[in-house]
This record gives C-alpha cells, structure tokens and sequence, in this order.
C-alpha cells in the first residue's frame, strides 16, 4: 500500500489548489510513473503521478480543494 | 554487454485530458512544422484558460507562441494574413461568444480565400474555441454556435468528444489547407473548475496520427433507436442510452466529430438500421445540428417507424441563474425521456 501523496513546494503556500481531474477511475490498474491526476493551481496545472504500479484508491474526489502534503489516495 | 535480443517495452497506457491532448497536438505539430505558430489571449505564460497551450511557450518561445491583446479582430486578421503568406497559424478565440468583432477576417476573408483565388491562395488556418455553459457563466460565456459557423461555405467545424478524437482532429485541422473551426467543449476539457465528464479522459497515442475531418464515429452500438451528438451531447446521449437499456431499448450513440463536412452517411446508415432517430446538441435549437440531420435522414427517404425528434437549447439566451440554466440544457434524463417517446409512442 502507497500513500499517493499532494508533492510540496510546487507553489506558493497559501495559494488555493484543487485537483482538478482524475485520469483514472477508483480501482483502474495503474503503472508507476503514470500521470494520474492532474492539480489545479491558481489557472496553472501540476501533474500527479503514481508512485507505485498497482490498484488506484481515490480517497478525495476531484475538484476538492488539497494542500500540500495531504494524502489524496493510495495505490494497494 | 548487450543482448543479441532487441526487447521493445510495451506501450505504457496513459491518459489524457482533451486539455493536454491540444496542447500536444500543436506541440509535435510546431515540431514537425516550423510554419506553425499560436496566438491568443493568454496562450503563453498562462498556457491557455482551458488548457490548450500548456508548455508551449517554454519549449517554442515568443516569437512562436505569441500573447496577443483582447483585440480578436486584431490577432484573428493577422492570422489569416499570416495564413496568406504561408504560415500555419492556430489562434484562440477564448469564447466563441465573441467572434462577433473579428467576424470579418473569418467568414469573409479566410473562408473565402481559396475559392476567390481559384485555389492559388489557401488559409491553413486553425481557429480553436471554447463553447458551451452549464457553470454559471451567463449568455456571452456559455453558447456553443455550432449552426453558426457550420452554415458559412468554406469553413469546417470540428468538434471533439475526447482526448483521442481531439489530438487526432487538430493534427488533420493544422494539415488542412482551409480554415477549421476547432471548438472543444468546457465541460470536457478537464479543467476542475468546469467540470469534467470522466469519459472524455482518454488514451490517445503518443506519436503522430490523424482522425480525418469530416468521418463520425459510432459511440455505441445499437438497434432500436439512433441518438445523434457531438462534443458534450454524446456523453450525454451514452448516459441516456445505459438508462434505455434497463428498459429494454437498445441505442445506438454517433457522435458526429464534425457538423462541416458532415458525415450523413453514417447517421443515414445508423436509421436505416433502427427506424428511430433523436438529435441532441447544445445550441439554440432552430436552424440547428439537429433540424440538418433530420433533414439528411429524411431526404434519403429512410423509412421511419415514428417521427424524428431534436432536442437542444431553446432559442432564448443561455439563463445566468443555474435552475434555469439546467432547466433549459439537453442532458441524459431529458434525451432518455425524449427517446421513450419515439419508443414507446
């Protein structure tokens, strides 16, 4: 089981970030690398990627607002 | 050491949203083709409201992918100046509400470029627009037009229903000698703060093909009834096509990629099958999509076993307020309810 977790440091703090889509359904096999979600920012787009191979498990919807840090889902 | 044996990884799947699709279409595209450039409000640093310029600044530069002042009838009337002499260039028109001031060099001018000419003088121009509502944005954010332009001899219209269409539709757009209309649906595009139909994230390869302008495709298969759409209709026109068959009704689903040319083949072939047809899009609904596709099925003398039906968006401003704004928008219970009257008369 690994914790898909938001990367820190893209942007400022403070900043409101949403994911903005899931590219993959909860439960689709997913390979390590793969961009899964991608993270809206103040208009600007940040890519999430699988940090493992495996079965996605989607623990925040998209357009839920995120932070930095936070675990969205894990990969099992 | 090396091994005698050449192993090729498989392809790794991945996903795209109609955003990213874009925004690599142009990108390989300006690879392959230096006559290729962007322009547009807020296509550089910001890389497109919607998405479709995404990485395109940093990789091609300024004078390739050019931030232009809020003056369409400026930027749009370089275009096809630009286009004249020989360059390929894709401009955004950030909402289609407002080709009202640059309406000039478009139906005027670059449709009409290569017919004047007697073909000598062509305009291989890509002009990409977002349309539709559904989030609130009121009457000059939210209208799609796609009857507008797919009215207006010498311009193609298309329209992608995801990712893969949409990567493989702007590369035949960039390639094609005269002028495309390249509009793609918020609500598809991927961007959270409009929504997103999952459906439209798709796989789509990552080297170079082409889906050809002008070819629709069946969405899902059927034999009862033909429900027509295209970009946002068609997911729509899915979802009401899951709930008819727990009701018995099998719907077959086209989706048109592209109102100019208009494939009526397809949708002629799809009726003479079930007998039963339904349009669905999203603009106002008189002179529409769906009066032209009821039109080719009926002058093809298909035999029908009850009368064609559209559905689309009254003709009245698209509503600020979003009850109305609902009230008034084709989705999956409205064409569902539409097709059971056409199924069980």
């Amino acid at each position: 089981m690994t914790d898909i977790t938001v990367p820190a440091g893209l942007w400022n703090d403070g900043d409101e970030a949403a994911i903005s889509a899931w590219l993959y359904a909860d439960g689709d096999a997913v390979s390590e690398g793969s961009v899964i979600a991608e993270i809206m920012v103040e208009k600007s787009s940040f890519e999430l990627t699988a940090p493992a191979s495996g079965i996605l498990h989607i623990a925040v919807a998209a357009e839920t607002p995120v932070t930095a840090g936070e675990i969205v889902g894990h990969i099992g | 050491m090396s091994s005698p044996e050449t192993i090729t990884a498989p392809r790794p799947a991945r996903r795209l949203t109609i955003a990213r699709a874009i925004s690599e279409a142009i990108g390989q595209e300006m690879e392959r083709d230096p006559a290729v450039l962007v322009m547009g409000e807020d296509i550089g640093k910001l890389g497109g409201v919607f998405g479709t310029t995404t990485g395109l600044l940093e990789k091609f530069g300024a004078e390739r992918v050019r931030d232009t002042p809020i003056s369409e009838t400026a930027f749009i009337g370089a275009a096809v100046g630009l286009a004249a002499s020989g360059m390929r260039p894709i401009a955004e028109l950030m909402f289609v509400d407002f080709f009202g001031v640059c309406m000039d060099a478009i139906y005027n001018l670059a449709a009409k470029q290569s017919y004047f000419s007697g073909g000598q003088v062509t305009c291989p121009m890509v002009l990409m627009t977002s349309v539709g509502g559904g989030y609130g944005d009121a009457g000059q954010h939210s209208q799609t037009l796609y009857a507008t332009f797919g009215h207006l001899p010498g311009l193609k219209v298309v329209i992608p229903s995801n990712a893969h269409d949409a990567k493989g539709l702007m590369l035949a757009a960039i390639r094609d000698p005269n002028p495309v209309i390249f509009m793609y649906h918020k609500a598809l595009q991927g961007m959270g703060w409009l929504g997103t139909v999952q459906r439209s994230i798709t796989d789509a390869p990552e080297g170079d093909y082409v889906v050809p302008l002008g070819k629709a495709a069946i969405a899902r298969e059927g034999s009862d009834i033909t429900l027509v759409g295209l970009g946002l209709s068609v997911h729509h026109a899915l979802d009401a096509a899951a709930r008819l068959e727990k009701q018995g009704h099998s719907a077959e689903v086209i989706d048109l990629r592209s109102i100019a040319p208009l494939d009526r083949e397809t949708v002629r072939a799809s009726v003479r099958k079930t007998g039963r047809l339904l349009a669905v899009d999203d603009d106002y609904m008189s002179y529409g999509v769906g009066a032209e596709i009821i039109a080719s099925v009926c002058e093809a003398g298909i035999p029908l076993r009850a009368a064609p039906r559209r559905i689309a968006h009254p003709d009245i401003p698209v509503p600020f307020t979003p009850v109305m704004e609902h009230f008034v928008l084709p989705d999956a219970d409205k064409i569902a309810a539409a097709a059971l009257t056409i199924l069980e008369p």
